[in-house]
């Protein structure tokens, strides 16, 4: 039987200058909606502009980023929220909320999106369960190890149901062991069909993992 | 999803106490000022409005002037809605009138007659810058032999020195009072503002992250506006508890020193009706002044990014 699958993202010889710097030049490539893929590239190459471009954080000086059917640079200011709604993101430094404690840093994604609060209870246990947070749930973020917060990063994303996953480096500040039972959850919600695009310069992960790979190098596909 | 900003905006609170605390404060002292004022306020205006509507003005009636002219007259002045309490003094009358005055020298009453008192129309003018124009008409009359001002009789002159010095005062009162305010409510509003910046500016991480996550820019400022009204509803009612509870503790005195002049309403209902209108009008004046300062604070922290 055939899956002719959609692409969720495609960039269409996008171009994006900083100042002087150009961060990409015209580069073009696909996802489809499923899949899981590395953007590498050593620091600088221009993997996080990828990302913010999904996001709709920054837009492209030409081209186009088509971000599950809509055209991003298209998108107006009161759109974007509720188009970033249907994004999951992780950063390499977590960008937790350092104020609140586990289970709220994953309400919050909730409250976004406007979830009643009477249905966060069982919402809330199921992505610390599947990111292994349930024992540290009412702990604050000063009291937990990067692999943790990152796990909480990790469940806040994934809280809303969202199509698709980004992840900024998302080992970039933890150890191997860590790195890797991180990379085992991305592998699990890929399997559960969620699409996931993680940008990386770990070796060591994208050597295991065996994914496509889309090479970035001096802001060019490689 | 309101309980749920309220929530975030106590917990802001909670969080930083002090800054809390420094807000409340200002905003507290603002609003026991302005209702201060607000009360002087009134007070002078009733003080005016007393002395403007006291009997002020005597027309000195010509002896020849019949009792039908005099009627005539009276209608007439009545009729003026500048004019009230229009009054008929007859000469025995104001012989009695002026016996009563020299009563603590009998010798000065038993050398008069009523033939040397003129008779007079006394009556006094809805505002008292009417006065003038009245005098003037008054002194026009057929059968009025002179005009006279209590404040000064026989000298008009003097007029509008009495009218400008009422005035004055109450102008002084007025603009003094919302000069005052309005610096206080200044330093409020500069106070709030620091505060919510600060408070930005702590959570700029926050408020990224929130932005990243696909938070609506209403879902974002909601705390942040909502927080900054606590402050200003606490704080006036904070204000104007102390001020009401200053006013009620000392209105005793004032209404007995100044006696019949109502500075003050004598009953409960009008003393609630104004703290009453005041209350409303200075939660109104809290929630302007909280909504603006967390929206410039918004815009200015926004823009610094």
């Amino acid at each position: 039987m055939s899956q002719e699958k959609k692409n969720i993202i495609k960039f269409n010889k996008v171009t994006k200058k900083f100042g002087n710097v150009t961060a990409l030049d015209s580069i073009s490539f696909e996802v489809e909606s499923g899949e899981f893929i590395f953007i590498t590239g050593p620091s600088g190459a221009g993997k996080t502009t990828i990302l913010r471009l999904i996001l709709g954080e920054i837009s492209p000086d030409s081209g186009e980023v088509i971000v599950d059917g809509i055209n991003v640079k298209n998108l107006k200011e009161k759109d974007l929220p509720y188009f970033r709604q249907k994004i999951g993101i992780v950063f390499q430094d977590f960008k937790v909320l350092s104020e609140r404690t586990v289970a709220e840093n994953v309400e919050v994604a909730l409250a976004v999106i406007g979830i009643p609060e009477t249905d966060w209870g069982e919402r809330v246990k199921h992505v610390l369960k599947l990111a292994g947070l349930l024992r540290q749930a009412e702990l604050f973020p000063s009291q937990l190890s990067g692999g943790e917060l990152q796990r909480v990063s990790l469940a806040r994303a994934l809280s809303v149901n969202p199509k698709l996953l980004l992840a900024d480096e998302p080992t970039g500040n933890l150890d191997w062991d860590t790195a890797d039972l991180i990379m085992q959850l991305f592998e699990k919600i890929n399997k559960e069909g969620k699409t996931v695009i993680v940008a990386t310069h770990n070796l060591e992960i994208i050597k295991k993992y065996k994914k496509r790979e889309v090479h970035i190098v001096g802001g060019t596909i490689k | 999803m309101f309980n749920n900003h309220f929530k975030t905006a106590l917990g802001y609170i909670k969080r930083a106490p002090f800054q809390a605390a420094a807000a409340i404060f200002v905003l507290s002292l603002t609003f026991f000022v302005a209702t201060f004022v607000s009360v002087l306020v009134y007070s002078s205006s009733q003080l005016l409005n007393y002395f403007e509507t006291r009997p002020q003005v005597i027309a000195f009636l010509k002896d020849n002037a019949s009792d039908a002219q005099v009627a005539d007259l009276q209608h007439k002045l009545a009729a003026n809605t500048k004019i009230k309490d229009v009054k008929y003094v007859s000469k025995e009358e104001a012989l009695s009138i002026y016996k009563k005055a020299t009563s603590d020298n009998p010798l000065l009453g038993q050398l008069v007659s009523p033939s040397i008192f003129p008779a007079s129309l006394e009556f006094s003018v809805t505002d008292l810058s009417f006065a003038q124009d009245i005098i003037n008409q008054t002194k026009g009359e057929s059968i009025v032999d002179s005009v006279g001002f209590t404040a000064a009789v026989g000298g008009e002159a003097s007029l509008n020195d009495v009218v400008s010095r009422l005035r004055t005062i109450t102008t002084y009162v007025r603009v003094g009072g919302g000069v005052f305010t309005g610096v206080l409510a200044l330093a409020s509003f500069t106070v709030l503002l620091i505060t919510i910046t600060m408070r930005m500016a702590t959570r700029r991480e926050e408020i990224e992250i929130l932005d990243l996550i696909g938070a609506t820019k209403s879902f974002i400022r909601s705390p942040i506006i909502l927080e900054a009204i606590i402050y200003a509803v606490v704080g006036v009612l904070v204000g104007w508890i102390l001020s009401f509870i200053a006013v009620l503790y000392s209105a005793p005195t004032l209404v007995s020193y100044f006696g019949e002049i109502p500075i003050l309403p004598r009953d409960a209902l009008g003393i609630l009706t104004i703290f009453g209108t005041i209350l409303g009008i200075e939660l109104l004046g809290g929630i302007v002044l909280a909504v603006s300062g967390s929206l410039l604070a918004i815009s200015r922290v926004r823009k610094s990014r």
